[in-house]
């Protein structure tokens, strides 16, 4: 008899307990995949972002707004290729769940500073002709099944419209992305279109955060530093920084929630790792008279460690990898639950790696004690009995 | 006839690894749900604390959150005036106009966070009268550059102690005093109206908040219900609420502030609630599978002894509430673990950011009775569902073929 027949045969002594055993760690090694990724997504934006673009926005906080003007002296600086502009509109379609992220952006130098921000050329220049109009991403189209050419009604709770009733945005293209840290939910439209409505009212806007592209060869930490200089002495001082830090303050805003699931996933794995640990010890149990008779029979000490460490690795093996499986397919569906609170859910081929890594780790952990009592086992204690 | 439950507590007794291996399994589970549940305990404790229905809320209509809303300061006075709900003390009406905003500043742990700042007038002191107290250093001045912080924040935001200095944009402010709040405002910063407004570069207060006379009734619809509505209910008829919002003066929009407050959190409360059941119920199948494996294995190893059993004249169902007991004592010893697996972390101190009002909000773990309620019945659940299959078939065994069993 072959020894993987061997491995085979013992594992399906008892089949119930291997597939329950198997469908813990597909649980397992699920749940680890999924809470990874919440982590790498989180960090997504960090690890993306652009060496040459700058954020620049008040040094006092995001929702103090900074004067337009800063933009022409920014502009000024040497080294500064590119500037544009982005103010946060904070309005809702409907009601309030149905919430998305929305832009007043300067349609002339946004897709030149974001090519990611993909945009057919012709709709793009629709955009731009059309001062009412806004670009949305191909999730957001599909999620309210809106087209080009469709008119959308966002109320303004942070900008209201002077009239009292609600914006309306005219669909001019349909934008779409495939990095990460630039995601597919959002609706950007007219700076012009904003300030004008915004000024019959009195209040003219204000600049959330500022975009710079640095020249190529330019020194970026010395337009940092030009940067905030400039505006030491002006009505508000500014923070500039690298995308990528710009993105990790944001990360850094999640305060203790990465660790927390951090605690989370050593739970899961120290309860899987119990379990399997539990069946093979049973599994002892049952196979005792059995190796003895194969110790008997000249089988080496080696080998019986092995048959007990090779049934342990066959049932986490197996089980994580249908684990692994499960999470690539839950993949898409649970990226659209997630939805605004958490865009870009996409398991990474490193956690795969480290979930596999998960379930050999737990495989020959749990086999581990059980092995050793094998190979130590004597063959007359053997035989005289189980428990 | 009953099986003696004694002849299962020895069982487990004889089978120590795998009992002790099956609780700590479920215990882990029942942890981390039970840890996730104490996370929403203590965010809701700090959020209901500090919700009065004494207080009202006033925004400009259509904002959703104190950063969204802005009132002149003109407009802030006249509202002030003119509702006759407010009740009037010793020095005019109990009303304060607040200033919001998030400032940015560095957390102990690194990075940066979003911390809120409040200005406030002195009738704000007298509305918190009772809830809010001194507990080190002295109240700010009216009209100075000082600061009181919140006692949440010392040690968890660089500079939040007497005498360290916090730059807002262009003005340094003095911390001068440390105050303790049970709800929100324990972790937030609080300065003078006019003082801060002008260091900001603000021109006008962003929510009114006021003492209602005893027994008036504001009539608001449940905000809640409006966020999630596509045809949001109406303020009652004839109410404040609704008088209110068409007023030609100064229209706002008025909330209770316990009603405020639930729906400042409620996508939190939604998400964490929808993280400890999500948890709850994979974790808890494969805690199932545990028991169900352990009991299964207990029962290959006592077939003989049902068969004695069953021998002696007990009938299947005797025999298969003793085995569901036997489960249902795992259940109950992993509930137990897992008590004792949470339990450290009561207080401990978190600190995440609210979507909804994109502010750092600092708030303790809270093992509360009913975290420990839920945490038991969970874990007796599991352990019935995990024996229930075992149990069944160890009721319908032969007592022919079970006896045969070595």
């Amino acid at each position: 008899m072959s020894s993987f027949k061997l491995v085979w045969r013992n594992l399906m002594r008892r089949p119930l307990r291997s597939i329950l055993t198997i469908l813990s760690l597909v649980v397992a090694i699920f749940l680890i995949c999924g809470l990874r990724t919440l982590i790498t997504t989180l960090n997504a934006g960090v690890e993306n972002a652009d060496s040459r673009r700058l954020a620049v926005m008040s040094a006092t906080g995001l929702f103090v707004e900074l004067p337009m003007k800063y933009q022409a002296d920014m502009e000024r600086i040497p080294g500064v290729e590119l500037t544009t502009k982005f103010q946060w509109f904070g309005g809702y379609y409907r009601s309030q769940k149905n919430f998305f992220a929305q832009f007043a952006i300067d349609p002339d130098t946004m897709f030149d500073m974001y090519p990611e921000c993909q945009v057919p050329a012709q709709e793009i220049e629709a955009f731009r002709q059309d001062r009412t109009s806004c670009v949305i991403g191909a999730s957001l189209a599909k999620e309210f099944e809106w087209k080009v050419g469709d008119m959308i009604p966002i109320i303004g709770a942070l900008h209201p419209h002077p009239e009292d009733k609600a914006w309306e945005f005219r669909v001019a293209g349909i934008y779409h992305s495939d990095v990460p840290n630039f995601d597919n939910r959002t609706m950007f439209f007219h700076w012009t279109y904003f300030e004008e409505t915004l000024k019959q009212g009195g209040v003219p806007p204000g600049v959330g955060v500022f975009s710079i592209r640095v020249e190529k060869g330019a020194n970026v930490d010395d337009v940092i530093r030009d940067v905030e200089d400039v505006f030491h002495d002006s009505e508000q001082r500014v923070d500039c920084a690298t995308e990528a830090e710009f993105q990790r303050q944001f990360v850094t805003m999640f305060g203790n929630v990465p660790l927390f699931v951090g605690w989370i996933g050593s739970g899961v794995v120290l309860a899987i790792l119990l379990a399997c640990v539990n069946t093979m010890l049973m599994a002892l149990r049952e196979q005792t008279t059995d190796i003895g008779i194969l110790k008997a029979l000249g089988f080496t000490d080696a080998s019986m460690f092995g048959l007990l460490i090779a049934q342990s690795l066959f049932l986490c093996v197996l089980g994580g990898a249908l684990g692994l499986l499960v999470a690539w397919g839950t993949q898409g569906m649970i990226a659209e639950r997630l939805g605004t609170m958490f865009p870009g859910y996409t398991i990474r081929p490193a956690t795969f790696g480290f979930a596999a890594a998960v379930a050999l780790g737990i495989g020959l952990l749990a086999g581990l004690v059980p092995a050793g009592r094998a190979g130590r086992l004597r063959c007359v204690e053997a035989l005289r009995g189980t428990d | 006839m009953l099986v003696p439950l004694s002849y299962n507590l020895r069982s487990l007794f004889v089978r120590k690894s795998a009992t002790l291996l099956t609780v700590l399994g479920i215990g882990a589970t029942v942890a981390i749900v039970s840890g996730v549940l104490a996370l929403q305990q203590g965010f809701r404790t700090m959020f209901t604390s500090g919700g009065r229905e004494d207080v009202a809320v006033f925004l400009r209509p259509g904002a959703n959150s104190e950063g969204d809303s802005q009132f002149s300061r003109d407009r802030g006075l006249n509202l002030i005036k003119s509702v006759a709900e407010i009740e009037i003390g010793e020095s005019g009406p109990i009303a304060s106009m607040e200033a919001y905003l998030a400032v940015l500043l560095p957390p102990s742990r690194g990075g940066v966070t979003n911390v809120p700042l409040r200005g406030v007038q002195p009738m704000s002191f007298e509305i918190r009268k009772g809830e809010l107290s001194i507990v080190e250093g002295a109240n700010f001045q009216p009209g100075s550059d000082e600061l009181i912080v919140g006692s949440r924040l010392v040690g968890r935001i660089q500079d939040c102690y007497v005498g360290g200095v916090i730059q807002l944009n262009k003005t340094p402010f003095r911390v001068v005093g440390v105050f303790e709040h049970p709800g929100q405002f324990g972790g937030e910063i609080w300065g003078d109206l006019d003082r801060l407004l002008s260091a900001m570069g603000r021109y006008g207060p962003n929510r009114v908040i006021a003492k209602l006379r005893p027994g008036s009734e504001i009539g608001a619809p449940d905000p809640v219900a409006v966020m999630f509505s596509d045809d949001p209910p109406d303020p009652e008829p004839g109410s404040l609420a609704a008088r209110l919002l068409k007023d030609n003066e100064v229209p706002a929009k008025v909330y209770t502030e316990k009603q405020f407050l639930a729906s400042q959190t409620v996508m939190l409360t939604f998400m964490l609630a929808g993280l400890g059941i999500g948890l709850g119920v994979i974790m808890g199948l494969a805690a199932v599978f545990t028991a169900t494996n352990t009991m299964l294995s207990a029962l290959a190893a006592r077939t003989h002894e049902i068969g004695i059993l069953l021998a002696m004249g007990y009938r299947p169902v005797p025999i298969f509430v003793s085995f569901l007991f036997e489960a249902l004592m795992l259940g109950i010893l992993g509930g137990l673990a897992g008590w004792v697996m949470a339990l450290p972390f009561n207080g401990v101190q978190a600190g995440t950011m609210n979507f909804q009002t994109f502010t750092e909000m600092t708030f303790a773990f809270r093992v509360t009775p009913i975290v420990l309620g839920i945490a038991i019945a969970f874990s007796v659940m599991l352990g019935l569902l995990g024996g229930a299959w075992p149990a069944w078939r160890a009721a319908r065994l032969k007592p022919t073929d079970a006896l045969r069993k070595a």
